[in-house]
This record gives C-alpha cells, structure tokens and sequence, in this order.
C-alpha cells in the first residue's frame, strides 16, 4: 500500500492510509473505545434508573428501547467523535495533515471510515448489553435489526466527523459538538428510532422501504457534501 | 456594491414604513373577524409572513454559504452573517407568535408537530452556527466554520420537516394543492401586504447588516495597519 515515493497517492489510497492510520493508533491506545464503551455503558445504568423495567415491560420495550438505544448511541458517539480529531491536535500534525499533497476530501473518508469501523464496535458490544438489560429478544429480529443499526450508523458517523473537524478547529469540546450535531442529524435519529422500533417488532424491512430510502439517502448526501466542503475546515 | 445598497435604503426604508401602517390598517380595521377563533386569528397575519421569511432566510443562507466556500469573498460570507442573524431573530418571532396562537386554538401551547419541530430545529441550526463563529479565533476561520455549518443545516432543514411530518401531522394547512382559497378577501388582502412588509423589512435588515459586517472588516483592517505601523 505504500504510495511511490514522489508522487501524491489516489484518492482512495489515501483515504486508506488515513483511516489505517486511525485505526492502528487506536488499536494501540485503545482509548477512544474504551471511554466510549464505558461512557454507554454508564448511560444504559443510568436508563436503568430513570426508566425500570417494569415501567419499560407494561410500555412495551419495542417502544421505549429505540429510543434509550439511539439515545446512548448518540452520546456515546459524540465522545468517540471529539477525539478523533484530538490525536491529530495534540502535537499540531493536523497541519502535515493539511500540508500534505492529497485530496482534503479523501482525508475526510479516511476519518469517516475510521469512525464507522468505532461505531460498529461500539454498537457491537451495546447491542446485546440493551436487549440484555431491558429485556428484549434481539435474537430473533438480528437480521434486519443489524442492516438497520448500521445504515443509520453510516450516516451518523459522515455528519459526526464532519462536525468533529468543525469542533476541533474552535478548539471545543463534546458540548459544542453536541450543540451542533443533535439537531442537525433529527431527520437520522426519526429514522433510526422508528425503524429500530419496528424492527424489534418483527416487521420485515420493506414495511418501512420509505424510511430506509430517506436514510440511505441522507448517509450519500452527508458523505458527498463532507467530502466537497472537509477543504474549509483544514485550511488556516 | 455599497453606494447600491444606500439606494436601495433610502428608497426601501419610506417604502416599508408606509406600507407598514397599510398592512396594520387592513389587519386591525380591514379585514373581518374570523368566525370561530375572533381576534386570535389576527395573529395569523404576523405568524404567517414571520415564518415565511424565515425559511427564505434559510436559502439565502445556503446562498451566501456555498458562495463563499466557492469564491472566498467576504461579500458571500457578509451575506450568510446577515441571514442567519436576522434569520434567528425572525424565526424567535415565529417560535414566540406561534404559541400564543395554539394555546386558544388547540389547547396546548406547544405539540411535536412537523412545522413547529421544523421551526425549533431551525432555531438551533441558527443559533449553533453563530455559537460557533464567535468561539473562532480569526474571523476567516469563523467564516469558513460557518459556511461549513450553513451548508449543512440549509440542506437539512427540508428534510428535516419531511422527516417529523411522516412522524407526526397538526399544523392547519390553509393553502394547499387541490384547496380553493378558503380567505376572505379583506383578509387575502391583509396577508399578502402583510407578506410583502416583512419580505421587505428583511431585506432592510439583511442590508443594514451586511453593512455593518463590510465596516467591520474595514475597522479590523485599519487597526492591524495601525498596529503594524508602530
């Protein structure tokens, strides 16, 4: 994968490089999924609390567990999604990134498949945790539960990284990211919310097709207007 | 550009003031009393324009966002401070008169229906795209911040509605396809000037501080020539 020297790697490989960059620093410090894992796993107690199982059971958990999902997700993420970006700010290398003579835009694909390939995780182990804690049988619903989650999850991941640039360069936090990226990503977690519902309801996934289109429709929109206008956050 | 927009003030200024004591006129005196909601329903003539400026608001914001990002020139990014000021305090108005109509007529001061959703979602699009020019630390980079940010919600904002309105219906639909006009006409009149003030007054608006941000720039200008000089 290494590009010749000299001459600036493609669109792809670099997108490539910057997310096996990510990644392999991640899977060294492990730090971003363990304080997001932990983060969610703090917010499914406190949904415990708030919420109690019977109160959840005589509601229906089909109704009331998207929503603790998407919730604790949704948090969870924006702590994932603030430091993707803080690696880089630590010791200034977002300017070698940004001097570097690459595609911006391919370096926005790199942090957004790096992101992706966190939420997965991260959705891996809350996943089971949910159903296990509230009492849902995701067992028999799996299949179209999992395209679900994940269609959703690109999305969130393109606009969440997008922002995190926006957010890194203000010099902000996860208050700020929160601020912006919640309203802005309503029309995913509408989506998400009901489609996960209707899923652990048992109906097939074409019952809810107009969902799914607007869905998978907002993750190309997302990724393609990211990918146009990512130039303007790295640029000082 | 600028002695444009001093013409277009001097004339639009006297044109809006007039206009506006009309539009008061056959509001208040004009137009007649809705049978059933009486003088609640007068509200529907602010409301109504309020909330229409504040979506055209939003595409003059794409507007001056994308021009921006394409151009760099500041006349793109004066134009996107412009909207989305005025275009928050519009939808403030909107999200304020909103209320005070629904309690009489719904019962409820507020419900999570797709045009109030819509509304209140905007509010914080606004509000988290000024939010976050003001923590930058040079105004090119709050400039770019919220072009970037701009882009996004303007494109948002109709799916955002499209989104809450498959998740919920409420909002009285007055004008719609296949529906006669069900206005009076004293009160069609008292809606379309009504209308045409507040397109008017946001133009005004828009100018005034498209102004000020292009004298802003100005003064930044001469104190770092200042500043270098000494």
């Amino acid at each position: 994968m290494s590009p010749r020297s000299g001459v600036p790697p493609g669109f792809f490989v670099t997108a490539g490089i910057v997310a096996r960059k990510d990644l392999r620093i991640e899977g060294r410090t492990k730090e971003t999924l363990s304080a997001t894992v932990l983060f969610a796993l703090v917010e499914l107690v406190v949904f415990g609390f708030a919420f109690d199982l019977d109160t959840i059971r005589r509601m229906g958990p089909e109704k009331i567990v998207p929503g603790l999902l998407w919730v604790t997700l949704a948090f969870a993420a924006i702590v994932g999604f603030t430091r993707s970006f803080r690696v880089e700010r630590a010791r200034e290398a977002l300017i070698a990134v940004a001097l570097a003579p690459v595609d911006r835009g391919a370096v926005f694909v790199g942090k957004w498949l790096a992101n992706l390939a966190l939420l997965v995780v991260l959705e891996a182990v809350l996943l089971p945790l949910t159903a296990l804690f509230f009492d849902v049988n995701i067992v028999a619903t799996a299949g179209p539960l999992v395209v679900v989650v994940l269609l959703h999850t690109v999305g969130l991941a393109a606009l969440g990284t997008l922002f995190s640039g926006v957010v890194s360069r203000l010099g902000r936090g996860e208050a700020l990211l929160a601020t912006l990226l919640l309203p802005a990503a309503t029309p995913l977690f509408l989506s998400a919310v009901h489609c996960t519902s209707s899923a652990l309801e048992g109906a097939a996934l074409a019952a809810d097709r107009k969902w799914l289109l607007l869905t998978v429709g907002l993750d190309i929109l997302y990724v393609l207007v990211a990918i146009l206008i990512f130039d303007a956050i790295l640029e000082d | 550009m600028g002695r444009r927009i001093d013409l277009l003030r001097v004339v639009l200024l006297p044109v809006t003031a007039v206009l506006m004591v009309v539009a008061l006129y056959l509001i208040f005196v004009n137009a007649p009393e809705e049978r059933v909601m009486g003088a609640v329903q007068k509200i529907f003539y602010f409301h109504v324009p309020l909330a229409a400026v504040t979506f055209l608001s939003v595409f003059v914001l794409l507007a001056g966002a994308m021009g921006y990002l394409w151009t760099r020139r500041a006349a793109w990014d004066h134009l996107s401070i412009a909207s989305a000021e005025v275009g928050l305090l519009f939808c403030t108005l909107v999200l304020i008169t909103g209320p005070i109509w629904a309690k009489p007529a719904w019962g409820v001061w507020w419900t999570w229906e797709a045009k109030l959703t819509t509304t209140l979602i905007l509010w914080l699009l606004l509000a988290g795209i000024l939010l976050s020019r003001a923590y930058a630390s040079a105004p090119e980079q709050g400039a770019r911040v919220a072009s970037v940010l701009g882009v996004v919600a303007a494109l948002d904002v109709p799916i955002v509605y499209k989104a809450v309105d498959w998740w919920r219906g409420q909002h009285p639909i007055v004008f719609g396809a296949g529906k006669t006009n069900p206005l009076a006409p004293g009160m069609l009149a008292a809606l379309l000037v009504s209308m045409l003030v507040f397109v008017l007054l946001y133009a005004l608006l828009v100018a005034a501080r498209m102004r000020l941000a292009a004298q802003e720039d100005r003064l930044a200008a001469l104190e770092d020539a200042v500043w270098r000089s000494q």
